[in-house]
């Protein structure tokens, strides 16, 4: 026998379980970001091709069609996401389109728009690294497009120090929280509330289950919901779930004993996620056990829809932040589709929300460039950007403000969809998030004292 | 027990608690499955394959891009990932098995880490989750199924389990009573003496590298199914199997099954749990850590790899 089979064995298996657990926390801990991306990321809307509205032209991007912006560059930079189970490219990929677009129809007053992107891994050093990258090498003088699960928390004191009012799409709770942070989309705790709200109003559920990824921050995405339910008088159950999950089977069963008949189920996952939860649902006979299924944003993709078939039609209903692009054909969401047909070849998950807030934060800042007077500098175009007030979108259930306020909420109306043969459909317009949110009840206080457009 | 002292103490009732035991030998049988595949490797080349998982996961994902994308039956699409992770297991063995034969198994089986992130790496690149793309498999056998008094009972969660009594069972009869078997058991004793005796080793490994890779794109498909179409998932799965096959001594095929079943009916059990619920994904850890201190506590674990 060879000698190198001698290795005691229970020194062999100690060590390799330890590598193994090792391992697997490197690709948990990249997982358990992925959920809270997918809580709060916005997600995709639809996988339809993007074809359809070409016959809109994408000249009106610019202010001179067909002629090409040459000044010098006005540097714009960005921060986001990309790390294995958290790609949030999409959305300055769309932002990069639309610059694309407006460069090659005269551009800011003749000034070109260029876009820095920094990537990170959820690494705090990274990511204040490439704050500190874009304004010191890059020279960008705005922050524009950050979709990141951290970047709000972290950068927030260097951006109040150099007076950066940055827009986002953000993950973090500091994107609503902070007076230097403004977000197009909801998040993972308005969004939360939303479809609780729907739960209790539309489908009349006696009571909530309310369930979404064991990773840091649930407590503060939980206490939403807690209180649109306590304002309701019904009673709600809040549980976290370790991801990746996998035993969804197990996890399905848990929801539905404990939301009984008259009860929904609300989960608070990335699309992969939900869905396993969902379909171990359906296998197991349970779709129709609860009152309804609800979820938060993430889960409004086509995607979903499609895996999950007819049977959660009208079964499930999905908080959406953003009009449903297959459902609207306005002339934004026209140009929308136009520019991302031409120009957005790189925007991998097409038409869909993550593209969406890009459109409308490159659209958001493309128009308040237009009202700098004089150079483009930090304090000039930061000017511009928290001067926003009341600027309209079609896909935005009420006009959007940043304003010099304590806190911004600026979306904080939504829809409501539900798959419909594997498309997801609106089944609810737009309606106010509660103000059983102490959270939203303070920004809609303080906002409408600074005389912001409320709804 | 009395209704009202399980409320107190917030445990289920043994009528709530049964679908969760029916989900969980589901899972079980699939980890059993894993498991006695790691163990035939294992017993035949020295080698703990920790890809595994990692292997079926690339294996499923194949099947789906050809299902969703190119429009091929799905039961031949199935037949493909199973080939495709028995030839790339294969591979593996046939480049780095043989040039690692004579290292330390400690070494073999971290060389097979390198294989797992090497894919884990290729499948996030070819099927990222962008733009909150999420995939899943739906084998036919998932609409059809029985009840158990309140219990749902899905085909595929009969195919689970059954799968993974069939593979323990054959695996046993084979390495008992066939001839490649016997080449197998005579290789875990000692390779060179093997050799010497004319029995062709690296045919023999190569069975069992090819076989171990079936096992695993098995495996895949079912995980894939009962679990999520998710890469880090799948190749992380590989724990749970390592586990039952640590409490097995890396030896028996038998104690392999019987403990990945326990592992995934106690993990699936605890769910209803409320104050346990959130730490049952450390049940396969608790379950190996304690058998590995019992077993040497108890002086029971040899030197050297023993017989089936």
């Amino acid at each position: 026998m060879s000698t190198t089979h001698l290795v005691p064995r229970l020194r062999l298996g100690l060590v390799l379980l330890a590598a193994v657990a090792l391992v697997a926390l490197a690709g948990c801990g990249s997982s358990s970001s992925s959920s809270s991306s997918s809580s709060s990321a916005p997600s995709s809307a639809s996988t339809s091709s993007s074809s359809a509205a070409t016959s809109v032209s994408t000249s009106s991007c610019g202010s001179k069609p067909g002629v090409k912006a040459t000044g010098t560059p006005i540097n714009i930079g960005t921060i986001d996401t990309h790390q294995p189970g958290t790609d949030f490219t999409d959305g300055p990929n769309m932002i990069n389109a639309y610059f694309t677009c407006v460069n090659a129809n005269g551009g800011v007053n003749g000034h070109p728009l260029k876009l820095f992107v920094q990537l990170d891994q959820s690494q705090p050093a990274q990511v204040a690294a490439a704050a500190k990258q874009l304004i010191q090498s890059d020279h960008v003088v705005a922050i524009d497009g950050v979709f990141d699960l951290l970047e709000c928390t972290i950068d927030e004191s260097y951006w109040k120090q150099l007076g950066i009012y940055e827009m986002d799409a953000g993950i973090a709770p500091g994107c609503w929280a902070a007076p230097t942070s403004a977000a197009v989309n909801m998040g993972p705790r308005y969004s939360s509330d939303g479809a609780v709200q729907y739960a209790l109003a539309s489908e009349h559920a006696k009571k909530i289950v309310f369930v979404q990824s064991n990773v840091p921050g649930t407590g503060y995405i939980a206490a939403g919901p807690a209180a649109v339910a306590k304002a309701s008088n019904v009673p709600i159950t809040e549980l976290t779930e370790n991801v990746p999950i996998t035993d969804a089977s197990s996890i399905a069963l848990n929801l539905v004993d404990d939301a009984g008949s008259n009860g929904s189920v609300v989960l608070n996952f990335t699309p992969p996620e939900a869905l396993v939860i969902l379909q171990a649902a359906q296998k197991l006979g349970l779709e129709d056990r609860v009152k309804s299924w609800g979820c938060s944003t993430p889960c409004d993709t086509d995607f979903l829809a499609k895996a999950l078939g007819p049977k959660w039609n009208k079964k499930l209903f999905v908080n959406a932040e953003a009009v449903d692009a297959d459902d609207h054909n306005g002339p934004e969401i026209q140009l929308y589709k136009a520019i991302l047909a031409k120009y957005g070849s790189s925007v991998a998950g097409g038409v869909g929300s993550f593209s969406q807030f890009g459109f409308l934060l490159a659209k958001f800042l493309d128009q308040a460039l237009d009202k700098v007077k004089g150079p483009y500098t930090i304090k000039s175009v930061n000017a511009a950007i928290v001067g926003i007030k009341d600027y309209k979108s079609e896909q935005l259930c009420q006009p959007w403000t940043y304003g010099k306020l304590p806190l911004h909420i600026p979306n904080n109306s939504d829809y409501t969809v539900t798959p419909d043969n594997g498309k997801m459909i609106t089944t609810q317009g737009c309606t106010e998030i509660s103000n059983a949110d102490p959270q939203i009840a303070q920004y809609r206080s303080v906002a409408k004292a600074h005389g912001v457009t409320l709804g | 027990m009395h209704p009202f002292i399980l409320m107190a103490l917030s445990l289920p009732s043994w009528e709530n608690e049964q679908p969760f035991l029916v989900t969980g030998l589901a899972l079980g049988g699939v980890y059993a499955l894993s498991g006695v595949g790691m163990i035939v490797l294992y017993r035949t080349t020295g080698v703990l394959n920790l890809s595994f998982g990692a292997v079926g996961a690339f294996g499923a994902l194949i099947a789906w891009q050809l299902i969703n994308h190119s429009g091929m039956n799905q039961w031949l699409a199935y037949l493909v990932c199973i080939l495709v992770a028995g030839l790339l297991t294969l591979a593996y063995g046939m480049v780095f098995g043989r040039a690692l034969a004579g290292r330390d198994p400690l070494v073999k089986t971290t060389a097979t880490l390198g294989l797992t992130l090497i894919l884990l790496g290729v499948m996030d690149l070819l099927w990222t989750s962008n733009g909150g793309a999420s995939r899943s498999i739906t084998l036919p056998t998932d609409n059809h199924g029985f009840m158990i008094g309140q219990v749902q009972v899905s085909t595929t969660d009969v195919i689970g389990l059954a799968v993974g009594i069939v593979i323990t069972i054959v695996t046993t009869l084979f390495l008992r009573y066939s001839k490649l078997g016997t080449a197998m058991r005579a290789m875990a004793n000692d390779r060179e003496i093997t050799a010497t005796l004319g029995v062709p080793v690296r045919r023999v490994e190569a069975v069992a590298w090819f076989g171990c890779g079936i096992i695993s794109g098995v495996a895949g498909i079912l995980l894939a199914d009962l679990v999520a179409l998710d890469a880090t998932t799948l190749t992380f799965l590989v724990i749970s199997s390592l586990a039952a096959a640590l409490i097995a001594r890396l030896s028996s095929i038998v104690i392999t099954f019987v403990a990945a079943i326990v592992i995934g009916v106690v993990d699936a059990g605890l769910t209803p749990f409320m104050s346990l619920t959130n730490y049952r994904d450390m049940t396969p850890f608790v379950f190996a850590a304690a058998a590995l201190l019992v077993l040497n506590r108890k002086q029971v674990l040899s030197m050297a790899r023993q017989e089936f």
